[in-house]
């Protein structure tokens, strides 16, 4: 067991140090993500210029909700993994995991997880520094303990769902040349029903009872939403079961596609 | 003259290779289309909590975005993969192949080929202005309807001369294609009312960068008629950053040392 985890220690620092090398798309990423407060800032100051509340909340809450978003993004979001996973598989990389017992899913979470250990971290700084920009338009709920307890293995499970995505996009490598034109479709797809471009609960109703029941709704919102005090105790519980069901599923399926995948894999070269 | 015959040629192309790659037609179509759809459904949510934002009604706001829609469309159908390969071919040499040509260089690269699928969706676009237009009860003359057009034209080249120069910086750093990708961001902020920005925000969006005016000048001439200042302001605008685009290129290119090869 310590053997099985001192391998994937390796690939742990090895991911610290991939932050170095991907120092640029951090920033462009930190940039943007910045620049996208700006537009919520914008039009969510718009919204509420007419309306005190909006679904029950009012502004600074709306906006304490979009600034965990990037939070959670930066700790728990997959950037590029699966562009990562798509060129390994091209290039070939991945031979050299069929021949070692290390398993590629386990070597790539491990990279992912302490990618997103740092690239959060550093996100944390920008924010701090802007704070008293915006401190006075944030509202966080009154502290439940509850809301702490089950947002953590929410945002491991959505990390864990997330990765698990961006893997199987990589693993479409296997079947097309291109996945480009799929990760960005399915961006659209994950944005509205992850909750990027609104909180999930301001939807009609019947529509957030489906979306509750989607992959998306737990890849983002469901985490932000315990945090910032839009869903209840009840709801919280019920969705961390639902959670896990598809975190195990999406686990399941990258197992799949890995070894169908592998079946229409020819190494070629070495 | 022969400037259109060469453009004609590229256009040609494009459509051949596009009936040869029917897939990745398809994808692309469908990737513009749900991007879209999750921009209406944005504005649909918030319509259904608010009566107005910026003193902007529903169907104003879906003219709106369809407007800065329909521009973006026709920039991503004529210009996009272009200017973005250009910078690529800026670092890897390749560029010297548009410099052999005869002609002017901007125009080569500018034109060499065009994604149907962004001109496609151009119609769905026009779609959603007709159908808010319908929706307001708009009737716009002959002559709103020309100004409308002719906005969306300064629009097209506001948005390339954006484009050209963030592709020309590649001249001189190697970030060039991040940057290019950054213009998305940017033209974020054309689906949002004038009325909305506010201090800071209304300085750096509204009066030093134009993507709030590209959209917000002839969205506005067909909800309130042609208004002169707008138009104004939008040709002067276009005419300078078109101007300024040009001159980067042109420097950029003076530098271009081609690669060791």
């Amino acid at each position: 067991m310590l053997t099985f985890l001192n391998k994937y220690r390796h690939a742990f620092l090895v991911g610290l140090q991939s932050n170095i090398v991907y120092r640029w798309n951090f920033l462009i990423r930190a940039f943007f993500s910045l620049f996208q407060l700006v537009v919520v800032f914008i039009l969510w100051g718009a919204v509420f210029s007419g309306t005190d509340r909006v679904g029950g909340f009012d502004l600074p809450s709306t906006i304490t909700y979009f600034v965990t978003l990037i939070v959670l993004q930066f700790f728990i979001g997959a950037f590029n993994e699966d562009y990562q996973i798509s060129e390994e598989i091209r290039n070939g990389l991945i031979n050299q995991f069929l021949l070692k017992p290390v398993n590629y899913f386990a070597y790539r979470f491990s990279i992912f997880t302490s990618a997103r250990l740092v690239s959060g971290t550093l996100m944390l700084v920008p924010l701090l520094i802007l704070l008293p920009l915006y401190k006075s338009q944030l509202a966080l709920p009154p502290f439940e303990a509850w809301r702490i307890l089950l947002a953590l293995p929410a945002m491991a499970l959505a990390a864990l769902i997330q990765f698990s995505i961006a893997y199987c996009f990589g693993m479409l490598t296997f079947w097309f040349l291109e996945i480009q034109g799929f990760v960005i479709l399915s961006m659209a797809v994950e944005a509205l029903l992850g909750g990027q471009m609104f909180p999930l609960d301001l939807m009609p109703q019947r529509l957030l009872r489906i979306a509750e029941l989607l992959p998306f709704y737990y890849q983002m919102y469901f985490p932000a939403a315990i945090f910032t005090g839009r869903i209840d105790y009840a709801r919280a519980t019920s969705g961390l079961v639902i959670q896990a069901g598809w975190a195990l599923a999406l686990l399941a399926l990258t197992q799949l596609l890995w070894s169908r995948g592998l079946r229409r894999h020819t190494a070629v070269g070495g | 003259m022969s400037y259109l015959r060469i453009w004609l040629a590229s256009a040609r192309y494009s459509i051949v290779r596009t009936l040869m790659f029917r897939f990745d037609f398809f994808l692309w179509a469908m990737v513009e289309l749900f991007w879209m759809s999750v921009n209406l459904l944005l504005v649909t949510v918030i319509y259904d909590h608010t009566a107005s934002v910026a003193g902007w009604s529903k169907y104003e706001m879906i003219l709106l975005v369809g407007t800065a829609m329909l521009i973006q469309r026709y920039v991503m159908g004529f210009f996009w993969s272009n200017l973005f390969e250009m910078s690529r071919n800026i670092r890897s040499g390749t560029f010297d192949f548009f410099l052999a040509q005869p002609g002017n260089p901007l125009f080569m690269v500018a034109t060499r080929k065009l994604d149907p699928d962004g001109l496609c969706n151009s119609f769905v676009a026009l779609g959603v202005v007709i159908y808010a237009a319908h929706r307001l009860g708009l009737h716009p003359g002959a002559a709103d309807l020309a100004a409308y057009g002719l906005m969306i034209l300064c629009g097209i080249i506001i948005h390339f001369s954006v484009l050209v120069m963030s592709a020309s910086l590649t001249f001189w750093t190697t970030g060039g294609d991040s940057i290019v990708t950054s213009y998305f961001s940017l033209f974020e902020f054309s689906r949002l009312p004038r009325a909305a920005f506010k201090g800071a925000a209304n300085v750096i969006f509204v009066w030093l960068l134009p993507v709030v005016v590209v959209s917000n000048a002839p969205a506005s001439t067909l909800l309130h008629g042609f208004q002169p200042s707008y138009a104004v302001w939008l040709f002067a605008v276009a005419l300078a950053w078109l101007a300024v685009a040009i001159f980067v290129f042109n420097r950029g290119l003076r530098r271009y040392a081609s690669a060791s090869s």
